[in-house]
């Protein structure tokens, strides 16, 4: 008989086994540590940025926070927010299971995206922060062509409260033209010429270079003091949700 | 080279290409069902490790919810069967060309989301590993690999049923000599 079967418990098939199963537990050992050392420096990260002002939704200690790195003019972004966040926010950030942040991730290659996250800043330290992030979103393909992102904030808050923002936004370059990159984009993006609504951007950027961040938008969502590995680009509302629960039910 | 010592050769790299390829799907179908961060293994902490997968699968926008949560729940037990199915030699030549089947499938994926510009996790070897040149460049690797260990095992089952078929012809040779 020249026919050779491989039985599938003889003594070669389960070395095979024996062998794969090693190999396959120090790739996983090797994967889990680098995932640990990560968290680990996410979590310092977070306590200095604790100055930054409050762009976050829903209650602190809910058991699930979602952190989104955006940037104002991305599309992915403004379609994120809109067919994902936005039903979230609703959702599980109103009913107190999941806690919002908002970080900026302003990319150079959007010239307005700087000055939107200025204006979301300025709106965040008078306590007006969901309403001008969501006027922000609803408009982004407005805004984008021209940079007035200034009269859509107007026309989301009172006229007090836009007064305020004004002030705030004093010493930023309000309208830079289309052709201008934000002042604040010269110098390795450190600010130059005393807006300082910049260092809270800069704050967001400097902790999305440690996670790392690299593309918006980008979800770091940590639950029961554990943190998940950053999630890039959109994903629907379902499947979102289908994750935040089974989280919750941990 | 001598036929006998061609085939013992194909013999070898069929060996060693089946279990890398029943290493790497099992690795993958691991690293997409083992708990996230540092929960401990349960049913609960695998639901959620599949429920991030999921995220994965969904960020390639190319299915529809439904259809993605049915195939980041299937997939996993799909890559492990057919580890376990590799490794265990049995029916080879259809494990490595299900094999080559699913890695072309992931490829052609792959290459489609790249040229789209979508900048996503890859989700091949669990979270946190970017869609990029290199992703593309190891899978693209993975699949000619395969793709050689398929037609190996083909060569491989031909070589043995045309020896199998000569050996009685051969061995009534020496009775019509009689």
């Amino acid at each position: 008989m020249i026919r050779r079967n491989f039985h599938p418990f003889s003594g070669v098939v389960l070395c095979e086994f024996a062998m794969v199963g090693a190999l396959a537990l120090i790739c996983g050992a090797g994967i889990s540590a680098q995932t640990h050392a990560r968290a680990q420096t996410h979590a310092v990260a977070n306590s200095d940025a604790a100055a930054a002002p409050v762009k976050s939704l829903g209650n602190r200690n809910a058991p699930i926070t979602m952190e989104v790195f955006s940037d104002y003019q991305c599309p992915s972004c403004g379609n994120f927010y809109e067919n994902t966040l936005k039903y979230m926010i609703q959702d599980m950030v109103a009913s107190g299971q999941v806690y919002f942040v908002h970080r900026d991730f302003p990319l150079p290659m959007h010239p307005y995206s700087y000055m939107a996250a200025r204006w979301a800043n300025a709106a965040a330290k008078i306590g007006k922060f969901e309403v001008v992030d969501a006027t922000l979103w609803d408009n982004q393909q407005a805004w984008s062509v021209d940079g007035n992102i200034e009269k859509f904030v107007a026309a989301a808050v009172s006229p007090a409260d836009f007064k305020r923002i004004k002030k705030l936004m004093e010493g930023c370059d309000v309208n830079p033209t289309a052709s201008a990159k934000p002042v604040a984009f010269k110098n390795n993006g450190q600010e130059d010429h005393g807006c300082m609504l910049d260092t809270y951007i800069e704050q967001d950027k400097q902790l999305a270079k440690q996670i790392p961040v690299t593309q918006t938008p980008t979800s770091v969502i940590t639950a029961k003091t554990q943190r998940y590995p950053a999630m890039p680009g959109f994903v629907t509302w379902p499947i979102l949700k289908q994750f935040l629960t089974s989280l919750l039910s941990q | 080279m001598s036929t006998g010592k061609r085939e013992t050769w194909r013999r070898v790299f069929l060996l060693i290409g089946r279990l890398a390829l029943a290493g790497m799907f099992l690795f993958a179908a691991y690293a997409k069902l083992k708990p996230q961060a540092a929960l401990p293994w349960s049913v609960a902490s695998v639901r959620t490790s599949l429920s991030m997968f999921a995220m994965q699968v969904d960020s390639y926008q190319l299915l529809s919810p439904q259809a993605v949560s049915m195939a980041a729940h299937a997939l996993p037990f799909i890559e492990l069967v057919l580890g376990l199915w590799l490794l265990s030699g049995l029916w080879l030549r259809y494990s490595t060309l299900a094999t080559s089947l699913l890695l072309l499938g992931f490829f052609a994926l792959m290459v489609r989301t790249y040229s789209l510009g979508l900048e996503i996790n890859c989700g091949c070897f669990g979270p946190g590993e970017q869609l990029g040149k290199k992703s593309l460049l190891r899978d693209g690797s993975l699949l000619a690999f395969s793709l050689v260990v398929t037609i190996c095992a083909f060569l491989s089952k031909r070589k043995r049923s045309e020896s199998a078929n000569s050996l009685p012809a051969a061995a009534s040779e020496p009775q019509r000599a009689n």
